[in-house]
């Protein structure tokens, strides 16, 4: 048996498991906890250090631009300056646009955001690098530059992209049954402008790749990103040779949260075009301020959000505007205003829906993938309306929240009916039994009422998050295994390790389940073009959509090997299981063989111990002009409740504790389900209390360092909880995961927000919450 | 210049620059790689070594400086497989990227040299000197509050 899907719903059915579920120790501890696990600049270090040209980029300072010369002599004069490569020296397609072809590699005839690259500079060394950069003299027409997104909207006569006739990068919209009558039916209803900010990644390693030159015309590239067949891609197409003459490697990756889903491909070309026109190896590696400066952040979004609910506590209607400020380049723009689109309904039935979304262009550094994104923005809006239309209606937020929770058999914000794995309403209710949610609310306004300066707020936000890509835009898993000769098993994977733990543990789990082979005899190879193309390890899918083509591979072998076991056994396939090493009948277990010598018969009687696991997620049809139809295969769920209290006299906010609620199915290995839901947290908080990008009137982005961008450190932390785990399997996931990666950070911010307003009892509409805003509600509330 | 200093229980000699960072000198020429670049002025603890003992950020420590002193970075902490705040850092999933690991690793050792049973808090004062992004802390404080209790229970605390 072969066939993929037939594949995956046996092993689904498996009710008891060998090592899926538990805590195994990821096979990247052991380099890890002695500092020898190689990053991107390590290789740089240890074998081309000497040798290896480093690049510098010359960026621009202005945020909207005509470039009228490039003068590159005084750089090239400096003795140990190999080159100054500008848009002209691009030998394919300077075009790196991933959803609309509007983006240069490299500036082409205009810059559009202060950061923007305009010259690549390769030298021997860094401090020679970083000397031309400086001597490359770029002489500009400033034209006006627009900011703020609303006035780009209305603006026709300032252009940023001139050939798209606007600055609307996209538009998207969603129309569901009938929303005047919907809006007539509403006993309450509630109208908002919510605005929520930037957000920067502040991965501590920076963008870096190395790019070396090989025989045949041949480019092998080592860097940091997470999809390696993307980066292979655009290098392809910069340089205009095959994608077979493209090798792309991640190594270890110093967290991407899904900025090096972005940046890393054009990291990855930016040295490969310096390698490819000088024939040397060539390493780029960002400044912490460059990074900073040059590569996407998380949208930042303005929704006007209305709705409406009837007597019994039932949304009647909502309608919704969503404002992406898009930046200078669209990006995954479309990708992100749809999933904001798709998810303004929160996970919650709403017969009537108007959603119309827009990203607009700005001349600012441009939005891009950040965990979660387009849906924690979007989610901050729902779960801020849905506890003020609680607030009106009377009801608890908790309780009115489950009149409405979306269910197995619910109908979608896009008319999708969700057949199975929906299990967020058990989650909800779990998770607020377990935080004593009534009797604490309770408590805490009874705590309110005499305590002056620190006040207490409990709160709690829901999400859903759709799992695979969005619509019909078709999605894949794959993976090549191989048996060795000694029954050792090679993996090999496009996922990529930047710390969530998938090709370490999880994908060496599947393995070890199905083959019944100790963990330590599984090496998956990751991260690499040598692998089937695998997607991206993005939108919580490398163990879910990821460890699918690994399981289907797995699954192949295990066939063939079992069928194998049975006749040198004497007895029927199906009474054959793998585990502890050795192939057992079921019935007798006296009859078995281990796996190394079942391994050895197979090479000797031409039994292939290799197979590719190719699976298609089918999905369905989705009409762009209305947002109807099939919108992902299926929903992770989570549930965030939040405990914090307000000094009043300071503004400073402490989240003091946080109770998770998942429903992702099966869980494979909880301890990197925890830790997956407990660094969200931290960017929640983070986000929600401290991170903020200032821009100045250039369009700078000012707190280019940690210093001036504030992460959460160890002070910062609240208690989190033990999940609820409610394990609603999902028929196209391995072993029935759905996907865990982005969850917690989306809900977060509105569930500390909610949390917030519980304390101070005021309206929070925007974000993010620093002391001084928390001080202007409290003296608009008079409850200082 | 020429500089002499011990670098995890080994005497090391190196010509060196008067400007430069020893960061730079551990990762260019003495083939470091636990201590860790982020953000260069300070700010993230991920380049922390002990010198003499203290932590030190060694993104603004010139090398001329640790001249007849004593390194220690991740690496040189145990002359055989793991000290016990390492396992416990495996055990306990203490680390996602790994990228920051060995600054933490390096800090909770100082801080168990210091205080043999330290309290939650003291824990999250003396870590609070270096940035993680992945793990939100959580199981970095369970990894070295059990490494600690464990000292007690062997009794050689």
């Amino acid at each position: 048996m072969e066939d993929p899907y037939k594949l995956l719903e046996k092993w689904m059915s498996s009710e008891s498991f060998l090592v899926v579920g538990r805590g195994v120790y990821r096979v990247d501890s052991l380099d890890k906890a002695l500092g020898k696990a190689l990053f991107t600049e390590d290789y740089y270090i240890d074998y081309f250090l000497e040798n290896a040209l480093f690049i510098k980029q010359v960026l621009s300072p202005l945020p909207h631009a005509r470039i009228k010369s490039i003068d590159a002599s005084r750089a090239l004069s400096i003795s140990g300056v190999y080159g100054v490569y500008t848009a002209r020296d691009i030998p394919g397609e300077n075009q790196v646009g991933y959803a609309i072809p509007d983006q240069p590699l490299l500036a082409q005839g205009k810059v559009r955001y202060p950061g923007e690259v305009v010259a690549l500079v390769a030298a021997r060394d860094y401090e020679k690098a970083i000397k031309a950069a400086e001597e490359v003299v770029v002489e500009y027409e400033e034209l006006p530059a627009l900011l703020d997104p609303l006035e780009a909207l209305e603006r026709r006569d300032v252009l940023i992209h001139e050939e798209r006739g606007s600055n609307i990068a996209f538009q998207t919209r969603v129309r569901k049954g009938n929303v005047e009558e919907g809006f007539s039916k509403a006993q309450v209803v509630v109208e908002n402008e919510y605005r929520l900010h930037h957000q920067e990644h502040a991965y501590l390693e920076t963008e870096a790749a190395l790019a070396i030159p090989e025989s045949e015309g041949r480019i092998t590239v080592i860097g940091g990103l997470q999809y390696p067949h993307l980066g292979q891609k655009i290098i392809s197409r910069v340089l205009g040779i095959p994608m077979s003459k493209v090798k792309v490697v991640a190594p270890y990756i110093g967290g991407g949260f899904g900025g090096k889903d972005d940046e890393g491909p054009l990291t990855c070309a930016k040295a490969a075009l310096v390698a490819y026109l000088t024939g040397k190896p060539a390493f780029i590696l960002y400044s912490r301020e460059e990074s900073i400066k040059i590569h996407p952040k998380r949208e930042a979004a303005v929704i006007r959000y209305k709705s409406g609910v009837d007597e019994n506590g039932k949304l009647t209607a909502i309608d919704v505007t969503i404002i992406h400020d898009t930046g200078a380049y669209a990006n995954r723009g479309p990708f992100i205003l749809w999933r904001a689109t798709m998810h303004a309904s929160g996970p919650y039935e709403v017969p009537n829906a108007k959603v119309d979304g827009y990203a607009v262009y700005t001349n600012k550094v441009y939005q891009g993938s950040f965990r979660g994104f387009g849906n924690l923005s979007i989610q901050f809006a729902v779960e801020r309306q849905m506890d003020l239309l609680a607030e009106k209606l009377g009801l608890d937020p908790v309780e009115f929240r489950l009149r409405n929770i979306l269910r197995e058999g619910s109908t979608t914000l896009t008319s999708q009916v969700l057949d199975h794995s929906v299990g967020v309403g058990e989650a909800l209710e779990k998770t607020a039994l377990k935080a004593d949610w009534w009797r604490k609310r309770r408590e805490i306004e009874e705590y309110n009422k005499t305590s002056e300066r620190f006040k207490r707020g409990i709160g709690v936000a829901v999400a859903w998050h759709g799992i695979s890509t969005s619509r019909a835009v078709p999605d894949w898993s794959n993976a090549y295994v191989k048996v060795e000769l000694d029954g050792s098993v090679t993996v090999y994977t496009g996922i990529v390790e930047m710390g969530q733990g998938s090709p370490t543990s999880s994908h060496v789990q599947i393995v070890s389940e199905i083959l019944g082979v100790p963990v330590d005899r599984v090496k998956v190879v990751f991260a690499s073009t040598d692998a089937p193309d695998t997607g991206a390890t993005h939108a919580s899918r490398g163990t879910s959509i990821g460890g699918v083509g690994i399981l289907v591979a797995t699954a192949k072998i295990r066939e063939r090997m079992a069928s194998l076991a049975a006749k040198l056994l004497g007895v029927n396939p199906e009474d054959i299981e793998f585990r502890d090493g050795r192939v057992y009948s079921k019935s007798d277990p006296s009859k078995n063989i281990s796996w190394r010598d079942l391994v050895r018969e197979a090479y000797a009687r031409g039994v292939e111990v290799s197979a590719t696991g190719y699976y298609y997620l089918p999905k369905g049809r989705f009409d762009e002009t209305v947002g109807q139809g099939f919108a992902y295969p299926a929903y992770s769920y989570i549930v965030l409740i939040t405990e914090v209290e307000v000094d009043t006299w300071t503004g400073e906010v402490k989240v003091l504790r946080v109770y998770p609620g998942l429903a992702a199915g099966k869980i494979i290995n909880p301890q990197q389900v925890e830790g997956q839901i407990e660094g969200a947290i931290a960017q929640a908080v983070g986000y929600t209390l401290m991170e903020y990008l200032y821009f100045n009137e250039k369009g700078w982005v000012v707190n280019t360092n940690f210093t001036d961008y504030v992460v959460p450190t160890a002070k910062d932390m609240p208690e989190i909880e033990k999940p609820v785990y409610v394990e609603d399997r999902f028929k196209h996931g391995a072993f029935g995961a759905k996907g865990v990666g982005e969850m917690a950070l989306i809900p977060g911010p509105a569930s500390i927000a909610n949390a917030i307003a519980h304390a101070l009892g005021v309206n929070i509409t925007s974000t993010p919450l620093t002391p001084w805003r928390i001080l202007e509600y409290t003296r608009t509330s008079g409850r200082g | 210049m020429k500089v002499e200093f011990v670098l995890n229980g080994k005497k090391v000699v190196v010509d060196v620059e008067p400007n430069e960072l020893l960061i730079n000198t551990l990762r260019d020429k003495l083939g470091v790689k636990s201590v860790k670049y982020a953000c260069g002025i300070g700010e993230c603890g991920n380049c922390t070594v002990l010198i003499d003992g203290e932590p030190v950020l060694s993104c603004l420590t010139l090398t001329v400086d640790v001249n007849g002193r004593e390194v220690v970075t991740d690496e040189g902490l145990s002359r055989e497989g793991l000290t016990k705040l390492q396992k416990a850092f495996i055990e306990e999933g203490a680390f996602q990227c790994g990228y920051c690991t060995p600054a933490f690793i390096l800090m909770g050792e100082y801080l168990l040299r210091e205080k043999q049973n330290p309290s939650i808090e003291d824990v999250k004062e003396y870590l609070k000197g270096v940035l993680c992004r992945c793990t939100g802390y959580i199981n970095i404080f369970k990894a070295v509050l059990k490494t600690s209790s464990r000292r007690e229970d062997s009794g050689n605390a």
